[in-house]
């Protein structure tokens, strides 16, 4: 299994994982890729910024697993995923979710599937920081519905 | 919003309470006096020339509560039922954080009690210490939660020195602390459960659990202490050495168990 897992404090570049996933690699077809990034609108219209909390060695192990299910579940070549926590502002990237197979669909699919329970299992929690103060966000119901579409 | 000390000439009033039904009320203030670390040493080792500082200070916080009415102008006088005083000596910090929490079935909120007791809690620390430092600084005396009364209750939610993880732990590394004396599980709160029951980690007793599984550990704890009972919620999640786990989920010596409010990353 090639599933590369970090939990990190650093900013990741934009192109973080290509590289990684298809250097001396000639057998890759497809490679999809998903960028969460810090939106300046959620729960107040003006968030100025927000803290990630997570719980650690429980958040690598989580992210790892959801990388072995959808490891069996596809045929895939490579798995990267990428968390950012602490302090983040509007236009960060918060998550990158990085999947190459030799055709598009498994790495489509397991992309889409690697994210729904990442925001569903990983022990990450975010609260914002806006000109009416600090809150915890709260979960959604509609990721918890999109996790079960797996199932 | 009416100010409702204020009458409508706008001169200091004592409100009338008689016609406000009796609850259950309930307030924990907090505040920290912060010192040299050379200080605080002494402090902890019990070498400071005053003698025991902190149960004098636990003393005089109480005495200060009970005596609110007399220094606040428009304060009533209260049976309070309950004051009690906590210290935490904060290497980190170079300070000591003094919590007091105040309750009383009354018709009067008791947030100024519980401040009263927190601001002489800090001062008595003060008037202890001040032989060796002067240096030594009273900071952010706040109210932390009320209970009870038409108002509704209040949280302070907004704290300013937030840490980014939980846990000595670096990314991806678990600590073990030191090993318990007699069995024992280490009890974790995360992120907002965290700030809701106003404490990181608990290292808890297994005599202490009714049951060995997450059931009666969550029993335990609401025995020590009401805010607890918030971990009988639906939502909150828990998890054994960092796996998954529900109510009936077997607790060993040394289990790390930690209680986190549904998860939001991504």
């Amino acid at each position: 299994m090639n599933i590369r897992v970090y939990v990190q404090a650093t900013p990741f570049a934009l192109a973080d994982g290509y590289e990684q996933v298809l250097a001396q690699r000639t057998d890759i077809g497809a490679v999809v890729s998903f960028t969460g990034l810090v939106r300046d609108f959620n729960e107040t219209p003006d968030v100025t910024g927000l803290t990630l909390e997570h719980y650690p060695g429980m958040t690598e192990r989580t992210l790892e697993s959801i990388g072995e299910q959808a490891w069996q579940r596809w045929s895939l070549q490579a798995v990267y995923i990428v968390h950012r926590v602490g302090y983040l502002t509007p236009g960060d990237p918060i998550v990158r979710v990085l999947v190459a197979s030799a055709h598009r669909r498994e790495a489509f699919e397991a992309c889409d599937f690697i994210m729904d329970f990442l925001k569903t299992q990983a022990p990450f929690w975010k609260k914002e920081h806006s000109g009416q103060g600090e809150y915890w966000v709260k979960e959604r119901t509609t990721d918890t519905q999109d996790a079960a579409r797996w199932t | 919003m009416q100010l409702t000390h204020l009458n409508t000439r706008g001169e200091a009033n004592m409100v009338d309470v008689g016609d406000k039904r009796e609850t259950r009320r309930e307030a924990v203030a907090s505040g920290r006096i912060i010192m040299q670390p050379e200080t605080l040493k002494l402090l902890s080792d019990g070498e400071l020339p005053k003698g025991d500082v902190i149960a004098t200070a636990r003393i005089a916080g109480i005495q200060a509560a009970k005596r609110t009415h007399e220094l606040i102008p428009l304060c009533h006088s209260l049976a309070l039922s309950k004051v009690s005083i906590e210290f935490e000596i904060d290497q980190e910090g170079s300070c000591v954080n003094v919590t007091a929490l105040c309750r009383l079935n009354g018709r009067t909120g008791v947030e100024m009690e519980a401040l009263t007791a927190v601001s002489v809690a800090c001062l008595t620390l003060y008037d202890m210490c001040k032989a060796v430092d002067k240096d030594m600084r009273i900071d952010a005396v706040q109210l932390e939660s009320k209970h009870g009364g038409v108002r509704g209750d209040y949280q302070r939610d907004a704290r300013p020195a937030m840490p980014i993880v939980t846990g000595e732990g670096a990314t991806g590394e678990v600590t073990l602390g030191e090993r318990c004396a007699s069995p024992c599980v280490r009890v974790k709160f995360l992120a907002e459960l965290r700030e809701r029951v106003g404490v990181s980690d608990i290292v808890l007793d297994l005599e202490q659990v009714p049951s060995c599984d997450i059931a009666g550990l969550k029993a335990a704890l609401s025995q020590r202490d009401p805010r607890f009972s918030v971990l009988a919620d639906q939502r909150t999640l828990c998890a054994i050495n960092q796996v998954m786990a529900n109510d009936s989920a077997r607790i060993t010596n040394e289990d790390e168990v930690a209680f986190f409010p549904p998860v939001t990353g991504g």
